[in-house]
């Protein structure tokens, strides 16, 4: 089994270290050993040292990871189990190895656009066919509009509230963030990202509802040599920056950020929340925030581990509410979907739009 | 064993704790058959497999750990009771197969208890999450070793661990009240309500340090403490160790740091102007006092004058802070040995009047009969009548042979000759780490006759010789 020169030095240096451990939100919903950066790093170190197979156990346990970049972020050295890990899942996929319910979203992928092979939801698709064309573009993304399109409706409602001229795509491509997340930098992979770069250049300015499609338009779109001429923003900036010069009632709320892991970790992107919750209430904050956030949710795993993604919700309600937190808000659909799955008795998670909106 | 009766005991292991919690899984087994211990490590590296475990298996309770224990008893299987898998010694090894009981679901805080000053937790909770516990609600728990995110609650305990607060905070065995252990038989027990009584032998400490071979604990209350008004670091140059030994003995009998840590001049020369960036010459000490502020100002005066008549440099509070700051780093991969080499941590402890001598005796015999090893050390545990040697050898990894049952061979020699050497000199085989299957032929050299009274207890509580065969010398 052949892995590349960089992507074994990190197995090989991360396989007997467990520094991360507590910080791993897979792991520690599952309180398993396998699912921690040094488990999966000395499976495949083993698997490289042809100790042991390439086997469905192995490939299914680098499966068990949401690249969230947790350990990546603790360790002080500089290791990347997230490259490794992706770098594993791509392997298994040029090997013809991938687990059936890889493969069945994969395929779904090259065949409807989406992971999740879902068609668009009907109040949504009226919605944004109302709307006038403009050379500014609200992506919405895949979970956004297969998972939580009632969101992105609200969404859309808040950036016309607010005056904001601005198209959506009706057909909207692809960003590849689900065949990344999947199998990393296939070719099929790759070939999606210049379908929807070309699309994307065809705007001045891109606002990004998800995070994770912002992350992949600005870094591997970029890696992969895919040219963005557009200005890519995430929807938190972007309103951060609107709001500047609005007009909006300060409540007596007090809103948690729960730190998009993407925003950020891989984005470095942790202040517009906290600026846009400071203008309508007050801000508390969990003992993990901002890049120590720990992952709230993932709608592509939980497609295959839903009670690992429940469990991984519920964690994060814990966290709040040992600090006497009531309302949480969040910037990923993702996590809006599990946190909301999972919301206990006198707690509210809120969508930054929806936030917003109660403050108008 | 047969395929008939794997599956038999399979399915019984699966009634006990639920067939998702008990797994044959090739990357369970394989994860849970590597420790930090030195040996699985290199093993690995050479690309081959450890002993694995037949059955891993994730109790959530002390009821599903019993019904666990009493399967295993009944067919006379091996049981190796894994936390975190970061020991150091081979204590989490299932050497001889059998079951892995793996605590970490048992993870749940029961008890925050702010009036008894204590958490009630399962011992598979990682010991930082239970930091974040105390710090979320204004505590701490004051147990900082460098595997604080790595380790379990339960490995702690079982293996004796200790923090780099220890000389105000104590050691794990300070930090802990009441315990619940299940029995090799199944039994479900309590230790006493509170420790330092006299009803008699104190139960906690039989199963503290026990290394999983007397039974599996499966809750504890862990104590917590107020985070301190202030904390203030203090970095010092010794010109050579005998003068620092005589200054931290004498600062001990006045009042307790919390941090104390002296490095030798190789590691001061080595690690210490790595991390912390001290170019100069010398034995470096750390030292970190916290409380109420009144009282660390006084205490900071003291400490002063102290190191002060010993000659030590004041370095002023940068360094220390930083060594603070970067505590954990220094056991990064990058940062720390790793394979290739060949390394070790040959911890012990003496009272001062032997302590010196030990660290002399001990660095001479590694550094003749192995001249192919260095040999440098600190001194990070500190109390008024001793303090503890963390000193560790270091093979490059040119002079370790590719040959991985040669390469066992020399790490075992040198092993062998560095803890003799403790011994004969008034150290023991170990300060906490604990002993596993690394150090456990080294047990009857130190206990000697009094070794019956651990293999009393033992056959006592395992007469089937269940758990975790081969550690701790029994």
């Amino acid at each position: 089994m052949k892995f590349t020169k960089k992507s074994q030095e990190h197995m090989d240096a991360c396989r007997f270290c467990w520094m991360c451990r507590h910080i791993c939100p897979i792991g520690n919903a599952t309180g398993q050993e396998r699912n921690t950066a040094r488990a999966r790093a000395l499976g495949l170190s083993l698997v490289a040292r042809e100790a042991v197979a390439y086997s469905e156990d192995i490939i299914n346990n680098v499966y068990e990871c949401a690249l969230c970049g947790a350990c990546v972020k603790e360790c002080v050295t500089g290791w990347d189990p997230v490259a490794f890990t992706k770098e594993a899942r791509l392997v298994a996929a040029l090997d013809g190895k991938l687990p059936p319910y890889v493969l069945k979203m994969v395929t779904a992928a090259l065949e409807t656009g989406n992971v999740y092979g879902a068609t668009p939801d009907d109040k949504l698709t009226a919605k944004i066919k109302g709307l006038k064309k403009s050379d500014t573009l609200f992506f919405l993304g895949a979970d956004a509009r297969f998972k939580t399109s009632a969101n992105a409706v609200e969404a859309i409602d808040l950036l016309l509230a607010l005056g904001v001229d601005f198209a959506v795509l009706e057909n909207e491509p692809d960003s590849a963030y689900g065949l990344d997340f999947l199998v990393g930098a296939a070719a099929e992979t790759k070939a999606a990202a210049e379908k929807c770069a070309k699309v994307l250049n065809g705007y001045k300015k891109v606002i990004c509802y998800d995070p994770a499609d912002a992350k992949i338009f600005r870094r591997e779109y970029k890696e992969w040599g895919v040219d963005v001429k557009a200005e890519v923003l995430t929807f938190t900036a972007f309103l951060a920056d609107l709001l500047k010069d609005k007009k909006v009632k300060k409540s007596d709320l007090v809103f948690t950020p729960q730190d998009s892991a993407i925003l950020a970790r891989d984005l470095e992107e942790t202040e517009p929340i906290r600026a846009i919750l400071a203008r309508i209430g007050e801000v508390s904050e969990m003992l993990c925030n901002r890049r120590d956030t720990m992952l709230a949710g993932n709608l592509i795993m939980n497609e295959y581990m839903p009670l690992v993604m429940l469990r991984v919700a519920s964690d994060r309600w814990t966290n709040a509410k040992n600090v006497g937190a009531k309302t949480v808000v969040t910037e990923s659909p993702a996590e809006y979907a599990m946190l909301k799955a999972t919301e206990p008795d006198g707690m509210t998670v809120l969508t930054v739009e929806e936030a917003v909106a109660k403050c108008l | 064993m047969n395929d008939f009766l794997f599956d038999v005991i399979a399915t019984e292991l699966e009634d006990a704790v639920g067939r998702e919690n008990c797994s044959t899984r090739t990357i369970d087994k394989i994860t849970h058959s590597v420790d930090y211990f030195w040996l699985s490590r290199m093993w690995a590296d050479r690309g081959l497999r450890m002993p694995e475990g037949d059955f891993i298996v994730a109790p959530k309770d002390a009821k599903e750990t019993a019904a666990v224990l009493k399967i295993a008893n009944y067919y006379k299987i091996p049981v190796t009771t894994w936390g975190g898998g970061g020991g150091t010694q081979g204590g989490a090894i299932p050497v001889s197969g059998g079951i892995v009981l793996d605590t970490k679901r048992m993870n749940a805080i029961t008890d925050f208890n702010e009036r008894g000053m204590y958490i009630e937790c399962g011992t598979g909770t990682i010991y930082k999450h239970l930091e974040w516990a105390a710090n979320e609600r204004g505590y701490a728990t004051m147990h900082y070793p460098s595997s604080l995110t790595c380790s379990t609650v339960g490995g702690f305990l079982a293996h004796r661990g200790i923090g780099v607060s220890s000389t105000k905070y104590g050691k794990i065995d300070d930090m802990v009240l009441q315990m619940e252990v299940v029995l090799p038989n199944g039994t479900i027990i309590e230790t006493s309500p509170a420790p330092k009584h006299a009803a008699g032998p104190d139960l906690n400490q039989i199963f503290i340090g026990s290394e999983g071979t007397l039974g599996v604990i499966t809750r504890a209350q862990m104590r917590i403490y107020e985070q301190p008004e202030a904390r203030r670091f203090r970095g010092f140059l010794f010109h050579n160790m005998t003068d620092a030994f005589s200054a931290g003995r004498e600062l001990l009998q006045k009042f307790k740091p919390s941090v104390m840590r002296l490095y030798d001049e190789a590691e001061t020369a080595s690690l210490i102007k790595k991390i912390v960036g001290v170019e100069k010459k010398g034995a470096f000490m750390n030292v970190a006092i916290e409380g109420v502020s009144e009282m660390v100002d006084l205490e900071e005066k003291i400490l002063l004058s102290t190191f002060g008549k010993y000659g030590a440099e004041d370095l002023g509070s940068e360094y220390g802070e930083k060594w603070w700051k970067e505590k954990i780093t220094f056991f990064y991969p990058g940062h720390m040995m790793d394979i290739p080499q060949c390394f070790g941590t040959m911890d012990t402890i003496a009272p001062y009047d032997k302590i010196e001598k030990i660290y002399w005796e001990m660095k001479k015999a590694i550094e003749t009969n192995f001249p192919q090893a260095k040999f440098i050390a600190h001194f990070s545990h500190w109390y008024e009548w001793g303090c503890m040697i963390y000193d560790r050898f270091i093979v490059d990894g040119k002079d370790v042979p590719q040959d991985p049952h040669e390469a066992f061979r020399l790490h075992q020699a040198i092993w062998n000759c560095g803890v003799r050497t403790a011994l004969k000199n008034g150290g023991v085989v170990n300060d906490h780490h604990g002993v596993g299957i690394k150090l456990g032929r080294l047990m009857k050299e130190q206990y000697g006759p009094a070794m019956q009274v651990f293999e009393g207890i033992k056959k006592s509580l395992d007469p089937n010789g269940i758990m975790n065969p081969f550690k701790l010398g029994l």
